[in-house]
């Protein structure tokens, strides 16, 4: 267009429609020599004489044309005349036609109701015939078992037979198929009620009998009851196979057989009755489901069962499974059940662990009673058999709190919930208070048995430090221990602080009583020793005193031992110790024998309460031992050479024991008062010098 | 005697005998046996509380006869009473030991004119009739007591180091006599004639308590608790009102009720004295009232209601009292070996070592609560 566009406005050039000649010839001569002019006009009339003889060979082209096409439309004249006649032919036998036809429809309307008579008389007919075959068709159907076929028959025709029922001859139908249904439904009742129908069998049958418009409230007391039997089987097989198989094996059994049908019976409950209300199942379910749980807490009772691993996998199975039917079920008692099932097999778990500890710690006990027995008092280090019960003691306890913390594991179902986390803290703190309120009964009941079973007092001192320990230590180590251990696996988790001080009492107390008995044990031996030397004895005619009575070396022994044995466990503090007794008796001269002397004196209590000290326990046998023996004198009667052995005895005991114990005073006061008793008790009482006293208790 | 305030009576030498004046139910009256190794020395005090001043009155009669381990008076007579005593004999260089029996020549302590009263206050001993002297067969024999048959004022039981002799007061001569077969070597401490049987005579050896039936050959015992106590038991008293009942007391510091037909757990026990308890008695009237006396040098009121409010049938009675000690009574400073109850129902004396006798009387709120 462009290229128009320049030539219509190009003037100058020649094949272009704006051609100006003038224009042209004016340029032509202005731009061009003479000779190009010259050129310029040859070729231009050679273009001319070409343009011309072909422009006339255009006209004869279209001259010719013009001719044949107007011969062509001569002979089309003609031809049109033809088909005019045969066009107004056509027409005249079309109208024909139409009359005809017109004419052969009017004969015909009258066959064409006939034959739609006939055809509806044809279906009602069918009809009647389904309906008079009908119960034969639901015979069979039933023989057959297609019960779906049949109750769908029976729908279709029922609206049948309740609209013509009043007449005669289907009242006989309908009756005859009231009877079949209801042998149908007695058929499926049953089928419902044989413990072998799968649980799609049964939903199947229930819903039929519902399209059989049974009534939902009986439909449900049947569905249940059957489903009932069939999971009693379930139960039936779990419960026999309780005691044979592992948890893991039976909560898969459980877990496929009983929880996977319940749970089909359930949901197809919810379809099948779509109530509302849930009047019958969770009452249902709470039944099977408690049975359920018996027999799992039977299951986790027995002895495979006690690996931790084992247990928690088991658990953790029938947790999700129980949670998952309680959504199905969403009915609170059973979710709350599932709960308190992992909460009792923690603390099952538990009671397992304490009692094991204890019963560990019970031939612990054992071995080291035979050690004791069978070294002597000599040997036997005490301290570490105290530092291997007690490390032995708290290395359980942590174990089995450890233990116990693999109920908080993440991947469990249960793992981090808070009501298990505060379940197994509290399974962690009776495994401890309970192991510690044990530890004490038995020291007590140790303690108590002294005379008549050999409890050496080695095994009463060590015990008695042992829960001295755990009271001072051993307690809020484990509870800060537990604190701990629930942190990391339960962060975040509020523990709550639990109530050490009981626990702390129980172990005072057996500690107090191991340590009386033991005090109590040790002066009875001696003082047993004392009043049978000094009872046999006769006094009247001893010789003149060469030393000591051997008795009282034993004596010495029995005590310095004890004392040996106590300094190992329980060493002297630096202060002096608060005895627990009062102090010494009234310390008089022995030749005077007056009343006056002891009221300024105070009282001593001779079966009292021992401290948890070296020193005090020394006195505390001391006092028993030489008590014993100021009463035994005072049965005697002593002739001078008696009083005067009596002398040097009470002056051994006092040089041996005064090293023993804290209490000089205690000790002199004791000794003092036997020596007056004696003095008392003595037909010439006359005492020997002191310095010869002396000198025979260094030979002695 | 006011609440709380007790009679403090004192003698000169060492005693451990004590005995209530029997017979004579209105009177409080006790007589203490004193033990001194001195010859002539001894003395036999008879001391009478005056209920209605609240006076005390003495009477002092001579024991030259030894040292008195032991004193009863007799159920049947007021003014008879024997003594188990023992006497140093310089010649021989040994001991004998024998039981009298006096007669008092007057039961009357409280003074009736002036006379009486400076004869009394000028402590005068008089001297007592001396009825008959026991021994034993061999001179050396220790006797631990002598006790008076309940019913039967002609029989005596004395109990020596191991065997009980079983004498006629008036010839003196044994009727029978018994001894445990084998355990010879475990000695008796003392013994008791059991109230309900008559001839039964229950006797402390070491740790056990043996009953006897002196009718018997006395080999075999008829009732034993063994292990009554855990070491040395040292008293028995037989509840007076309730058959099968007795209390018994030991070195283990321990107070135990029994019921000897069934012996293998005391059917009451309590641990409050802190040291050996060598006396129990029961109260007379009330059975729930015991007394003990022990070497800690205290003497204690001890309730044992829970066992006593039973019916026959064992059914429970409303409880007055709560079971424990009741009063502690630690005006003596040296060990008690004696308590007893007089024979007026809220009084009782303690006596101990250093020649210290205690009148008190049961606490006034505690006497109110049994009586009403």
């Amino acid at each position: 267009m462009g290229d128009s566009s320049n030539d219509n406005e190009n003037p100058l050039d020649i094949d272009g429609s704006n051609f100006n000649s003038e224009m042209y010839l004016e340029c032509l001569l202005k731009c061009a020599t003479l000779r190009q002019v010259m050129d310029k006009e040859a070729e231009v009339v050679t273009q001319s004489q070409f343009l011309q003889s072909e422009m006339q060979t255009l006209v004869y082209e279209n001259y010719n044309k013009f001719i044949s096409a107007t011969e062509t439309v001569r002979k089309m004249r003609s031809d049109f005349q033809i088909m005019q006649e045969e066009m107004n032919k056509l027409s005249e036998n079309i109208n024909n036609i139409t009359t005809f036809s017109a004419k052969i429809s009017d004969n015909l309307k009258e066959s064409g109701n006939n034959v739609n008579r006939l055809c509806s008389t044809r279906q009602l007919l069918d009809k009647l015939q389904f309906v008079f075959l009908l119960p034969t068709q639901l015979n069979k159907a039933i023989q057959e078992n297609r019960y779906v076929d049949a109750v769908q028959d029976y729908t279709h025709a029922q609206r049948v037979l309740q609209k013509y029922g009043n007449q005669p001859s289907f009242q006989s139908i309908q009756s005859e198929c009231l009877e079949i249904i209801c042998d149908l439904k007695k058929t499926l009742r049953e089928r419902l009620l044989t413990p072998d129908t799968s649980a799609s069998e049964l939903a199947e049958s229930v819903g039929l009998l519902r399209q059989l418009q049974e009534t939902d409230s009986s439909l449900q007391d049947i569905f249940l009851t059957s489903a009932e039997n069939r999971l009693d089987q379930h139960l039936k097989n779990l419960s026999s196979i309780v005691d044979s198989a592992d948890i893991l094996e039976w909560v898969e059994k459980c877990n496929n057989t009983l929880l996977a049908d319940l749970g089909i019976i359930i949901s197809c409950y919810h379809d099948l009755f779509e109530d509302k209300e849930m009047v019958n199942l969770p009452e249902f379910a709470d039944k099977i489901m408690t049975q359920v749980f018996q027999l799992f807490e039977e299951n986790v009772k027995r002895p495979e069962n006690i690996g931790t691993e084992i247990l928690i996998r088991g658990l953790d199975k029938f947790f999700r499974k129980l949670q998952a039917m309680s959504e199905i079920i969403s009915s609170e008692p059973i979710s709350n059940k599932a709960l308190d099932v992992v909460i009792q097999s923690i603390k099952h778990k538990a009671t397992l662990q304490y009692e094991t500890i204890q019963s560990q710690f019970k031939e612990n006990l054992m071995r080291v009673r035979q050690s004791l027995a069978s070294k002597g008092t000599e040997s036997a280090d005490l301290k570490d058999i105290l530092n291997s019960l007690q490390i032995h003691l708290m290395q359980k306890i942590q174990a089995s709190l450890l233990d116990l913390m693999a109920f908080l594991q993440n991947k469990l179902s249960f793992g981090l919930k808070s009501w298990c986390g505060k379940a197994v803290a509290d399974a962690c703190w009776t495994v401890i208070s309970e192991t510690l309120i044990n530890l004490s009964e038995m020291v007590k009941t140790m303690a108590s048995l002294q005379t008549s079973n050999n409890i050496s007092f080695e095994l009463l001192l060590i015990l008695a430090k042992l829960c001295l320990e755990m009271h001072e230590n051993g307690v809020t180590t484990l509870h800060n221990h537990l604190i701990k251990l629930m942190e990391e696996s339960a962060p975040g988790f509020a523990i709550d602080k639990r109530d050490t001080n009981s626990v702390m009492v129980h172990l005072s107390t057996a500690a107090q009583t191991a340590l009386d008995s033991e005090v109590v044990f040790i002066g009875q031996t001696a003082a047993q020793m004392l009043r049978v030397s000094v009872l046999a004895r006769d006094w009247l005619r001893a010789p003149e005193p060469r030393g000591p009575r051997a008795v009282c070396r034993r004596v010495v022994e029995t005590l310095a031992s004890a004392d040996s044995a106590a300094s190992q466990l329980f060493p002297t503090s630096v202060k002096p110790s608060s005895d627990s007794s009062r102090r010494t008796i009234w310390s008089r001269a022995p030749s005077s024998f007056s009343p006056i002397n002891r009221i300024f004196s105070e009282r001593i209590e001779v079966f009292s309460p021992a401290g948890a000290d070296r020193a005090a326990l020394s006195n505390g046998a001391l006092k028993v031992a030489l008590k014993a023996l100021v009463e035994c004198v005072r049965l005697r009667t002593f002739s001078r050479h008696g009083l005067q052995q009596l002398q040097v005895d009470v002056h051994f005991l006092q040089q041996r024991l005064s090293c023993m114990g804290n209490d000089e005073r205690l000790l002199n006061a004791l000794l003092e008062d036997a020596l007056a008793s004696a003095q008392i008790r003595c037909i010439d009482p006359q005492l020997m010098e002191a310095s010869i006293v002396d000198i025979i208790c260094e030979r002695g | 005697m006011e609440e709380g305030n007790s009679i403090i009576y004192g003698l000169e030498h060492q005693t451990r005998a004590l005995s209530p004046q029997y017979g004579e139910s209105d009177a409080i009256r006790f007589l203490i046996g004193t033990q001194s190794l001195k010859p002539n020395t001894n003395q036999v005090h008879v001391v009478e509380l005056e209920e209605d001043t609240g006076a005390l009155h003495t009477k002092v009669f001579k024991h030259d006869i030894g040292e008195i381990w032991h004193l009863r008076c007799s159920p049947h007579d007021a003014a008879t009473l024997m003594t188990t005593h023992n006497a140093y004999d310089p010649d021989t260089c040994q001991c004998t030991m024998g039981v009298s029996i006096f007669k008092l020549p007057t039961t009357e302590v409280i003074p009736k004119d002036l006379d009486d009263l400076s004869a009394i206050q000028g402590r005068n001993a008089e001297d007592m009739e001396l009825l008959k002297t026991i021994t034993p067969e061999k001179p050396e024999e220790e006797i631990r007591c002598a006790e008076w048959h309940p019913t039967d004022s002609n029989r005596i039981g004395i109990v020596l180091d191991n065997y009980v002799s079983i004498r006629d007061v008036n010839t003196g001569s044994q009727v029978t006599s018994v001894a445990p077969e084998g355990r010879a070597r475990l000695k008796f401490t003392g013994g008791k004639w059991s109230p309900q049987g008559h001839c039964q005579f229950a006797v402390l050896q070491d740790t056990h308590i043996k009953c006897f039936d002196t009718r018997t050959d006395c080999v075999k015992s008829s009732w034993h608790i063994d292990n009554a106590h855990r070491q040395l038991a040292r008293d028995i008293d037989f509840n007076p009102n309730r058959q099968f009942h007795l209390a018994s007391a030991g070195d283990d510091a321990a107070l135990n009720i029994w019921d000897y037909r069934n012996s293998k757990e005391p059917i009451f026990s309590r641990t409050d004295h802190s040291h050996w308890v060598w006396t129990v008695r029961y109260n007379t009237y009330h059975e729930q009232l015991l007394l003990t006396g022990s070497s800690d040098a205290r003497a204690l009121l001890t309730a044992a209601a829970s066992i006593c409010d039973l019916d026959d049938e064992g059914k429970r009675l409303s409880q007055v009292l709560e079971d424990g000690v009741l009063q502690s009574y630690e005006q003596h400073e040296d060990s008690v070996y004696c308590a007893e109850w007089s024979a007026e129902p809220w009084t009782f004396a303690s006596l101990s070592y250093d020649a210290r006798l205690v009148l008190s009387r049961v606490p006034r709120h505690f006497k109110y609560k049994i009586l009403l």
